[in-house]
């Protein structure tokens, strides 16, 4: 299994936003704004290799039967771990995300990726796979949040881009607008892979 | 039913191990959490009571007595500058658009507001979350207590704040929570 295959599959090919649709609530709910995309995507890519390297580590210990609730024990611990030192390093970037954080432990991402993957492949793989469906995650968190809060509040990372008379278009703050937007990026992203493996065909 | 005594087992040891960890991880934060919060709580006074330079809890049986009567006030401080009591710091929790805003409140003995600050929320950034932003905060300084604080889009006379915009739900808890720290300044703690 070559890893710079598996990390591009995470990051194009089978990216977990715009292409498998999984792990959309949180993508649609944290992307008001660039800064709290960031951290939440940075936050689910750490949980996401940290699972895929333990259950991969014990994916020959863990019984068969038991092995949806021991993933879960697995990926619970480690949201709740990031939660701490967010809460005790970054206050600030934990206040932002609030409620989001606990939330990654159901963000459906990081089970698919431990049942699919992890669960059935090497430590090195399991991490590279982690990484770039974190990093795909990540990049797809960031597109829609730079669209969303350069549309809807006219700034990026809190920085105002445009004077006083600018009128941001508020509903991409809000969930339609989101929505919208997302279903665009979704089209363009899936148009550009279509034409990609029809010339390297 | 041996396998389920197995598979019950193996499920044991693997929280029991996650336990583990996470009480070793609880240990490691806990501090630094404490005083993280502890010196964002010493910043939020001197901001919204700028005349204070040492605060104290205020004397617990008044205390009660203001609680009692409002449970969305948590806690009541008295500022002092040098051996003068300048004013006090109130801290509230009222409900917003997405979840409990935790907001402080600073009163002077001369019955004016003399600033507030947002400590906690889960407003959404852009619209609700701009209660944190100095147009909002700022709209609230000097306000007399005397008179009920009302928001408004165009705030003209002396009792009217800044009202956040298609934030309403954020503004009025915020508006909420000041008018509860007014009445409890006037009623209990004012000369």
């Amino acid at each position: 299994m070559k890893l710079s295959k598996v990390f591009y599959d995470g990051l194009v090919k089978e990216n977990p936003i715009f292409v498998q649709l999984i792990g959309m609530c949180s993508v649609l709910a944290v992307t008001t704004s660039v800064m709290n995309g960031l951290a939440m995507g940075l936050a689910v890519t750490g949980v996401l290799v940290g699972s895929n390297v333990v259950i991969s580590l014990f994916r020959k210990v863990i019984p068969d039967k038991i092995r949806i609730p021991a993933f879960i024990v697995v990926i619970a611990t480690f949201v709740t771990i990031v939660e701490m030192f967010m809460k005790a390093y970054t206050q600030d970037l934990y206040n932002a995300l609030g409620i989001f954080i606990p939330l990654i432990v159901v963000n459906c991402i990081i089970l698919a990726r431990a049942e699919a993957f992890a669960s059935k492949n090497g430590v090195v793989a399991s991490a590279v796979d982690g990484l770039g469906m974190g990093v795909g995650y990540t990049l797809a968190l960031l597109i829609l949040s730079a669209l969303r809060e350069i549309l809807g509040a006219g700034s990026i990372f809190d920085i105002q881009l445009f004077g006083p008379s600018f009128e941001p278009a508020l509903i991409f703050i809000m969930p339609p607008g989101a929505f919208i937007l997302l279903g665009i990026l979704i089209g363009i992203f899936n148009s550009l892979r279509k034409k990609k493996s029809a010339t390297d065909a | 039913m041996k396998e389920t005594i197995k598979l019950g087992l193996t499920l044991f040891l693997i929280t029991a191990i996650s336990a583990s960890i996470l009480a070793f991880s609880n240990k490691v934060t806990s501090v630094r959490i404490a005083e993280a919060d502890k010196i964002a709580d010493q910043a939020a006074k001197t901001e919204v009571l700028p005349d204070g330079e040492k605060f104290e809890e205020l004397e617990e049986g008044k205390a009660k007595e203001i609680v009692d009567e409002n449970s969305k006030i948590t806690e009541i401080f008295e500022g002092y500058k040098g051996d003068e009591l300048v004013g006090y710091t109130i801290k509230i929790k009222t409900n917003g658009y997405g979840g409990e805003i935790e907001f402080m409140t600073g009163i002077s003995t001369e019955g004016k507001i003399t600033g507030i600050k947002v400590l906690n929320h889960g407003e959404t950034p852009g619209l609700g979350a701009n209660a944190t932003k100095a147009y909002f905060t700022d709209s609230f300084k000097n306000k007399p207590v005397d008179k009920e604080v009302a928001a408004e889009k165009d705030p003209t006379g002396d009792n009217e704040v800044q009202a956040i915009t298609s934030a309403t739900v954020t503004t009025d808890a915020v508006v909420e929570g000041v008018n509860i720290a007014r009445e409890a300044y006037n009623s209990k703690l004012a000369k």
